[in-house]
């Protein structure tokens, strides 16, 4: 590889001691609200393992721990969709966003008291959702069970955030605003937009019947593909070219995917309701755009392939670059998937089966919490100033996740697609379908133990790197000082 | 109802708007030229561009070097 | 770049469509969609739901049962449910105006109940279900609802609502299984689904 010495930097070695100060002071300064996110991600990561754990059971063992209704089935399903939804993925999100946001705005993290308020009501609002869904409170109404005053809890704790962002982007150092910041900057601003209208049309001022389901989905798709997806691929256009020291091949591609991603995603959510009581010009639209999502995926399936050939093998070296290569090329596969389950052949197939859940599963975990375990592994040693602990742990935290993983998408996957067969046939008596299904269920509870093992790992990483345990190791950009001047 | 539809359009007018205004102030500072160069601004001057900054710990930096 | 202006303004408006599009534009269309009165029997479609059923319709809710179970009939191109005998007519908008919440449902681990009422209407069918679906549906992974059920010792007369449950589920000799109010309130509920009468938009024949 050219590895261009600090004789490249053009401004001389004192620009570079100053460069790399400055990002100590912006990396010091995140420390404390972004470690708080952090560390109440992992937790809630840990309870909605347990919750999933509980109702993969419960799926092929009806009779475990049936007698306590704030266990049953109904609740801890929904319970750990929001646990990790809200708890999980959306915190984590937060925490990533919020240091990139400094990065790449050049200037330490100020007003650091919103952020920490926020994030103390975020976890408030998101414990009271996830207690009122097992007490037995929930809407009903999936991706939006949590009752309105905890509803309202996260809303105002997403105000906070959203005013921070503001305040930081104007008090930027002038200079280019990076693709990432641009969907930092679409989630912040398409989340509450989505979380506010949604929550009133449907929970404070229900509308009527089967617009509700409409709406519903529109909302259930689009925090996906509005929200999770742009802060994931936020992240991504950070890390990739920044492990690799290397521009990201095409700068024009990612801003085109960019805004052909708010273009189609945000016409999708229809295709969830394909030959339901909605009408047939909206279920088709959402074929159409779920299609047309090709374009976005490809353009930055391309850019992302085209930055990393040639460096294939730093995957071996670089944990942060192998979680969030995962997670990208996994990007790649669940929205072709996503595209090809709209059409009307296969949604008669694969809709109300499990095959949904596995390709959900392909989205939230195996492309946007792979991405964000990268994230997190890059970004918190800078934040604590000591390297990660045990490489050991990060690589069984790797394989058991990863593993764990595909072993669910394809069980699910074949599994839904035996149970879509089979309920095609109206010949195949119902319960008899019900039974092929349970090897399959079998082996995504195995999938779940594995995927818990793992998050147990990273808990584990995480506690020893915040107490600082281990040799002291000079971490790769930390003390660039001396790692500059070779 | 028609309380919600006027708040509905108010709020649609509004997010246009917005998007607007931000493709305006965009296209004005300059966002849309020299993209090679906003592909570059995410490295620092003591960053040179061919340097993997991450690695497993139990790699120490002469391993590193060797990349 | 005036091309670049027209291109990304277009894109924005565009998505901002989006939400008129699949929000607004369904809103209008048949957020407003009344109850129909049939001229030959007199009868309004859909019949409302009835106290008792419309608790049972919260107590569904709070259970998930919406978690396995859908409530639509697709159409004949469009899957086998009517060939499965989930329903005589594939539903309608109208059919859900009574609903807060929407009981559509994404997943059919357990059958579609759009017509539960009109396929299963024994009382005492549902109640045992609820208490222990195996053992009326053999094979079930439906999860036993008992604590929506008291184990009561027998004083006096034996209560008339008491559940008959032989065999593994009976109770001890001197005690009755008892549905709650919660319990009998989702029975009258699920009793209630039958969605099979004719709309003008969804004829039966």
């Amino acid at each position: 590889m050219t590895s261009p010495s600090s004789s490249s930097s053009p401004k001389g070695p004192k620009a570079a001691l100053a460069d790399a100060l400055d990002r100590a002071a912006i990396d010091a300064s995140c420390r404390l609200p972004v470690l708080l996110f952090f560390g109440s991600a992992i937790a809630w990561l840990l309870v909605g393992s347990v919750f999933a754990l509980l109702a993969a059971i419960k799926l092929t063992t009806p009779e475990f721990l049936a007698d306590h209704a704030w266990l049953t089935f109904g609740r801890v399903r929904p319970a750990h969709l929001n646990a990790v939804a809200y708890g999980w993925s959306s915190t984590a999100a937060i925490g990533v966003a919020i240091w990139l946001m400094a990065r790449l705005c050049r200037v330490p993290l100020r007003h650091a008291r919103i952020l920490v308020a926020a994030a103390v009501l975020w976890n408030l609002g998101v414990a009271i959702g996830v207690t009122a869904i097992l007490a037995g409170a929930s809407n009903a109404i999936e991706w939006l069970e949590f009752p309105t005053y905890a509803a309202f809890i996260l809303f105002v704790s997403y105000a906070f955030i959203a005013v921070w962002a503001v305040l930081m982007f104007r008090e930027r150092r002038p200079g280019h605003v990076y693709v990432s910041q641009w969907y930092i900057f679409g989630a912040f601003f398409w989340f509450p937009w989505l979380y506010s209208v949604v929550n009133s049309m449907l929970v404070f001022w229900p509308v009527q019947g089967s617009v509700q389901a409409i709406i519903n989905w529109w909302f259930g798709h689009n925090v996906l593909g509005l929200w999770f997806t742009p802060i994931a691929l936020a992240s991504t256009y950070y890390m990739i070219p920044k492990i690799l020291g290397k521009p990201i091949h095409s700068y024009y591609l990612s801003i085109l995917g960019f805004w052909s991603l708010a273009l189609f995603y945000s016409w999708n959510g229809g295709h969830h309701l394909l030959g339901g009581p909605i009408p047939a010009w909206l279920q088709s639209a959402s074929i159409v755009a779920s299609v047309m999502m090709l374009i976005p995926v490809i353009t930055t399936a391309i850019n992302f392939h085209m930055t990393m050939r040639g460096s294939f093998a730093l995957l071996r070296t670089s944990p942060a670059l192998r979680f969030t290569v995962f997670g990208a090329m996994c990007y790649t596969v669940v929205s072709a998937q996503g595209s090809s389950m709209a059409l009307r052949s296969l949604n008669k197939l694969t809709h109300f089966t499990h095959y949904t859940i596995g390709h959900a599963h392909l989205g939230m975990y195996a492309f946007f919490t792979m991405t964000m375990f990268g994230a997190m592994y890059y970004i918190t040693p800078r934040l604590v100033r000591w390297e990660w602990p045990s490489a050991f742990l990060i690589k069984a935290h790797f394989w058991l996740a990863s593993t764990g993983i595909l072993l669910m998408v394809v069980s699910l996957t074949l599994g839904g697609l035996i149970q879509g067969i089979e309920l095609e046939n109206p010949k195949v008596p119902f319960l008899t379908i019900v039974a092929h299904t349970i090897p399959w269920l079998h082996a995504r509870s195995w999938s779940g133990a594995l995927l818990t093992t793992g998050h147990l790992a990273f808990a584990l990483s995480f506690v020893l790197i915040l107490l600082r345990t281990g040799k002291q190791r000079e971490g790769p950009t930390l003390f660039t000082k001396e790692r500059s001047f070779p | 109802m028609t309380f919600t539809l006027v708040a509905l359009f108010i709020v649609v007018v509004a997010f246009t708007a917005i998007a607007i205004g931000a493709f305006g102030w965009a296209a004005k500072t300059g966002q849309f030229h020299g993209l090679e160069a906003g592909a570059r601004s995410i490295f620092d001057t003591d960053e040179p561009i061919g340097r993997p900054t991450d690695h497993f710990p139990e790699r120490g930096r002469k391993s590193k070097a060797s990349v | 770049m005036n091309r670049g202006l027209t291109l990304f303004v277009g894109i924005l408006a565009t998505f901002t469509l989006a939400w008129a599009g699949l929000v607004l534009i369904p809103y209008l269309q048949f957020g407003r969609v009344t109850d129909y009165v049939s001229e030959e029997t007199g009868q309004t479609l859909p019949p409302p739901m009835s106290g008792l059923a419309q608790r049972g319709h919260e107590v569904y809710a709070a259970e998930g049962c919406v978690y396995c179970h859908s409530q639509q009939v697709r159409g004949e191109s469009q899957g086998s449910d009517l060939a499965r005998g989930w329903g005589v007519r594939r539903t309608v908008a109208r059919d859900y105006i009574g609903e807060r919440p929407h009981f559509l449902g994404t997943m059919r681990t357990g059958p579609d109940l759009s017509n539960i009422g009109r396929r299963q209407s024994s009382v005492e069918w549902h109640h045992k279900h609820l208490y222990r679906p195996q053992s009326v549906s053999p094979g079930s992974v439906m999860p036993p609802f008992r604590f929506l059920y008291s184990l009561r010792k027998i004083v006096g007369e034996p209560s008339a609502d008491a559940l008959k449950l032989d065999g593994l589920d009976a109770p001890p000799p001197g005690w009755e299984v008892v549905p709650t109010p919660d319990a009998k309130a989702l029975v009258a509920y699920l009793l209630s689904l039958d969605r099979s009468y004719p709309l003008p938009e969804a004829p039966t024949e």
